[in-house]
């Protein structure tokens, strides 16, 4: 095998890696593009169904099927998308952009479904949503209103001043400047609210709108508001999420129902790099889908710890199978509980040891070799599910030293600088086969969860091959690259992590493009209900 | 304070409603953030002819928080709890609106005594009492309220607990004796007893 040429297929690799990635940043750009121009807009989210279920176009994008189409937001560009849904409702249902707002949010922008309910019954929508669009002036003198019999007086500080300053909203529940700010700003600054801050008054269900709360509380405050209201867009949005990596402002728009979470997993990669799956939020856990991720970290937190002691340090009775620890004394048993007696060290039963008390010499006897093979097929499920456990943890462990390993890498590459002719560019090949190794490692780890709930079919020694080849070959590059430096031997190393990495790569492409396809395909079978 | 103002013409107010049946007691150093309510039992409620005494606090942010309160007279009620007093009442906490008053919430206690929700409850002990056998609940409860709310009890002397004065009542002692027996012993009932005999 020429070195040569093998290296030029790597660099063709990557080089095709790197145009994936640019064709899912395109669509960002389409997105970004479509927002200046409004009628632009349907195209794309014609192009991005088109893309979920045409194969041909799926093709053409070079999308692999584990991968899904989406898009990372910045907060700049959601205020934008934000504003443009309240012009479009408040043009279409002529009302001012305030209430539009509302409205949007009372429906969790969700917009056809406001519309129709609004042609429907306007006043409904208008009253659940706490809108009244009667023209109130917000803010008024006290003087203005007072009259010689009823003065204004604040129901809140009981003021009675000329030169208050009064505000009330669509419902006419007046109260002084001063208290409605105060209200706010307790609202809004303690108890985090935004979308739904009811006039001050006991039992009105109407909503301070925003111009109110613009008009009426310091800058500071409507700012936090803003970034409030700015987060209940993304939150109540089933097609936008927070990446949840800690200080990162962005967010991701996928379109990807929850519905269909049991055939997909949307893995998606923000701006700030952090992968995470948009069904559920956690890092990344391709091949395993959510429910079944769900399912295996309840089952982990109940059970690991517990299920390991157990297995490892205590038998059952052969008769009613209460688990039994033997903590001292001899090796006749009684069962504390069903007065069965046996003998600890063949599981059969005591009354066939005769003479040769405390020393069972019994083990090939029938009965005995069937109180085994009970305590046996009992076992296997909890050593069925050891076995994957230990795998799965096994992998969490090992990525957790890749952190060492990343340390280590870089002290490496370093060396490789100083000690050989190669120059920055040439030993980033260490990164990248790091990177590799982290990620081959996280996914590894979740086809053992995936593996767990597989029912046994001929199809799952397909899986099992797969995982096996993966397995193995992250196994080598991770020995490659705990491997110590030899000066004269960079260059062969440089080659062999270079091969490593690629092979890697596609081994965890197939892998997980195969799974993908027997999700959508409906291959697999699991024992537990994914609802 | 800045709600000085409200905080006067609140109790103002109460004082001026005798309907209510509610009395406010503020201490003697004239502050307004702390002070000590008194309220009738409802009526036609196992709660009736007792006077429950309430701390009420009044928070620097008062209105825009709610005062906080707390029963100092014991009471065996769902939503109240049997030890320390502490009240489980949504408008004492996220229902809370600057436009409700001491008065408001005060009324809204006594509402609380005659409405108990024991689906919510404060201590659930006694609410699983109330759920299981309401009868009996209700007697406990009109007990403790004579035993514990009673406006016409006297002074008790230092010590001297009024549960263990109704037992040794309970037992056939006169009251009287009973309370100086309790006052010489300071409040150990085994051996006011003993010395009763």
């Amino acid at each position: 095998m020429s070195s040569d040429s093998d290296y030029d297929d790597d660099v063709m690799n990557e080089f095709d890696d790197t145009m994936d990635e640019d064709s899912i940043m395109d669509d960002s750009d389409d997105y970004e593009n479509s927002l200046d121009d409004s009628g632009d807009e349907l195209e794309y989210y014609e192009d991005g169904e088109d893309l979920n279920f045409d194969g041909v176009m799926a093709e053409k994008h070079r999308k692999k099927l584990y991968q899904v189409d989406y898009t990372v937001q910045s907060s700049k560009h959601l205020m934008g998308s934000q504003d443009k849904e309240v012009g479009q409702v408040a043009s279409i249902l002529g009302m001012p952009k305030e209430h539009a707002a509302t409205l949007l949010r009372h429906y969790r922008w969700n917009k056809e479904k406001l519309i129709e309910r609004y042609m429907d019954n306007p006043e409904k929508v208008l009253r659940l949503a706490g809108v009244v669009t009667d023209k109130v002036r917000r803010i008024i003198p006290a003087r203005e209103i007072s009259t010689p019999q009823h003065p204004f007086s604040c129901d809140i500080c009981c003021d009675d001043e000329e030169e208050l300053e009064t505000v009330a909203v669509s419902c006419n529940h007046r109260f002084c400047r001063t208290c409605y700010e105060h209200y706010l700003r307790q609202k809004i600054r303690e108890e985090g609210e935004s979308r739904k801050i009811e006039c001050p008054q006991d039992g009105c269900k109407i909503v301070v709108d925003e111009k109110t709360v613009e008009e009426v509380v310091d800058k500071n405050t409507h700012l936090r508001y803003r970034e409030l209201l700015n987060r209940t867009f993304v939150d109540d949005n089933d097609h936008l999420r927070w990446c949840p990596a800690p200080n990162c402002e962005f967010a991701v728009e996928c379109h990807i129902p929850s519905t269909s979470l049991t055939t997909i997993v949307p893995t998606v990669e923000c701006e700030c790099s952090h992968q995470f799956c948009f069904g559920c939020g956690l890092p990344d856990h391709q091949p395993a889908i959510c429910p079944l991720v769900k399912k295996w970290q309840k089952k982990c937190e109940d059970d690991s710890e517990t299920a390991n002691w157990i297995s490892a340090h205590t038998k059952e009775c052969p008769k009613c199978h209460s688990t039994i620890e033997k903590n001292g004394g001899c090796n006749h048993m009684t069962c504390r509980k069903c007065k069965y007696e046996f003998c600890w060290v063949c599981m059969g039963p005591w009354s066939e040891h005769g003479t040769s008390w405390y020393n069972c010499n019994r083990y090939d006897e029938k009965s005995s070799h069937e109180a085994r093979d009970s305590q046996t097929q009992s076992r296997a499920s909890l050593e069925r599910y050891l076995h994957y456990y230990n795998r799965f943890a096994n992998h969490q462990q090992s990525a957790k030293l890749d952190q060492d390993l990343y340390r280590k890498t870089e002290k490496k590459m370093e060396e490789m600088q100083q000690t050989s002719d190669l120059s920055w560019i040439e030993v980033q090949f260490l990164k990248k086969a790091v990177d590799t190794l982290t990620q081959c490692r996280m996914t590894l780890k979740w086809t053992y969860a995936f593996a767990f709930y597989l029912s046994r079919t001929n199809e799952t020694v397909i899986f099992e091959d797969n995982q096996k080849d993966l397995e193995m070959a992250t196994e080598h590059l991770s020995e490659l690259l705990e491997k110590p430096l030899e000066r004269e031997k960079i260059a062969e190393l440089r080659q062999n992590v270079l091969d490593k990495t690629v092979y890697v790569k596609q081994r965890r492409e197939i892998l997980l493009e195969d799974t993908a396809k027997g999700l959508l395909e409906g291959r697999w079978t699991f024992f537990v209900d994914l609802k | 304070m800045s709600n000085m103002k409200r905080v006067q013409k609140e109790i103002l107010a109460i004082e001026q409603d005798k309907e209510a049946h509610i009395e406010v007691i503020l201490p003697e150093d004239g502050s307004m953030n702390h002070m000590t309510a008194k309220i009738s039992g409802p009526v036609n409620t196992p709660y009736e002819g007792g006077l429950f005494t309430v701390d009420v606090s009044v928070p620097p942010e008062y209105p825009f928080l709610p005062p906080k309160m707390k029963f100092v007279s014991r009471v065996y009620h769902p939503n109240i709890s049997s030890q320390t007093g502490a009240i489980c009442l949504d408008i004492l906490k996220d229902k809370w609106t600057p436009v409700l008053t001491l008065k408001s919430a005060l009324i809204s206690l006594q509402s609380l005594l005659s409405t108990p929700e024991p689906d919510d409850p404060q201590d659930a002990q006694v609410a699983a009492h109330y759920k299981r056998d309401k009868e009996d609940f209700e007697q406990t409860a009109k007990y403790w309220t004579e035993v514990y709310a009673n406006p016409n009890a006297e002074v008790l002397p230092d010590g001297v607990k009024p549960e263990a004065l109704a037992r040794l009542v309970d037992m056939g002692f006169g009251r009287s004796n009973a309370i100086n027996a309790l006052a010489e012993f300071k409040g150990d009932e085994q051996a006011a007893v003993e010395s009763l005999l």
